[in-house]
């Protein structure tokens, strides 16, 4: 991207300063969609610079920066949606924690997927908890009621039902939570 | 006439026609974000922030309303143009309908 370049050396602190407060925000971002959206932000400046000549450089600096607003403010719905569409064509599970972070008050539909990802990441840790507790982890029945899971205390009498099967079968889970949310989010970005 | 209530409902009615105006500006030509702002202002008279509006254009992009592209400039700093898409279009002629037919259903009552 190239750089605005400001005869008063007030202006240009100003103007960096904005770029580089926009470019942490957009740090998020994949580094397409980042350099997208700063050179939208630098070409807006440049636009609304250009368009007010007869006005002092720092003043037309100042009214262009005050009308794109605070950019923790302005870019959040922006990365929000981004990162979205970053999850979605990745299939990585951080731009999946970060997208539903970012889109969490964005409704009950995120709020479910939200919770459906704090499973998809307790799948893993009961494959760990299986390998060192395999005798307290797994899918136990007996004495009238079945247990799933961790189950340090009170499990005297059931019988484990998956031994090592467990293991893939988590692994099987994980494959299958992680596509539904992969859909379901897919589904609502297409709504 | 309560001046403020009216103001308010002038500002939420500009607010919530706002899609509408982008898109009707963006079927006669290509614009950048900075010129769409100025063609709503004087066309229209809708004085929209950049803070509205390019939340607003990313929206209507991911709905598949609008399409974008960057061209170089002599002064080294491309401009991002934005430009309606078939369903972009289609959108704009379902909200046409829309509006058409509520004023029509306004007005009609009124005069009975």
């Amino acid at each position: 991207m190239k750089r605005i370049e400001f005869s008063s050396p007030e202006a240009q602190r100003i103007y960096d300063n904005y770029i580089r407060r926009s470019a942490r925000i957009l740090a998020i971002l994949s580094d397409e969609d980042k350099e997208d959206c700063l050179m939208e932000i630098n070409s807006h400046i440049y636009e609304f610079v250009e368009a007010h000549p007869h006005e002092s450089e720092i003043t037309r600096l100042l009214n262009a920066l005050e009308r794109l607003g605070e950019p923790e403010q302005t870019l959040r719905e922006v990365i929000a949606t981004k990162k979205i569409d970053q999850a979605v064509k990745t299939f990585n599970l951080k731009h999946l924690i970060q997208a539903l972070a970012l889109n969490f008050r964005n409704g009950i539909a995120y709020v479910v997927l939200s919770v459906m990802t704090l499973l998809l990441i307790a799948f893993p840790s009961l494959i760990v908890l299986k390998i060192v507790y395999p005798d307290d982890t797994g899918y136990f029945r007996g004495n009238g009621e079945s247990n799933f899971g961790y189950i340090a205390v009170g499990h005297e009498g059931q019988t484990e039902m998956l031994g090592f099967w467990f293991i893939p079968m988590m692994l099987g889970f994980c494959a299958v939570f992680y596509a539904i949310i992969i859909l379901c989010l897919a589904l609502l970005r297409r709504k | 006439m309560n001046q403020e209530f009216q103001k308010n409902w002038d500002t939420q009615l500009k607010k919530g026609l706002l899609p509408f105006f982008v898109l009707k500006t963006l079927e006669q030509r290509e614009c950048y974000g900075y010129e769409l702002i100025q063609a709503l202002k004087d066309a229209h008279g809708l004085e929209t922030t950049e803070s509205t509006m390019y939340p607003l254009l990313v929206r209507m992009m991911k709905e598949g309303l609008l399409v974008h592209k960057w061209v170089e400039q002599q002064s080294g700093i491309p401009r991002k143009y934005y430009r309606l898409t078939d369903e972009g279009k289609s959108s704009l002629l379902a909200m046409r309908t829309t509006l058409s037919q509520l004023l029509s259903d306004t007005i009609t009552n009124e005069t009975h």
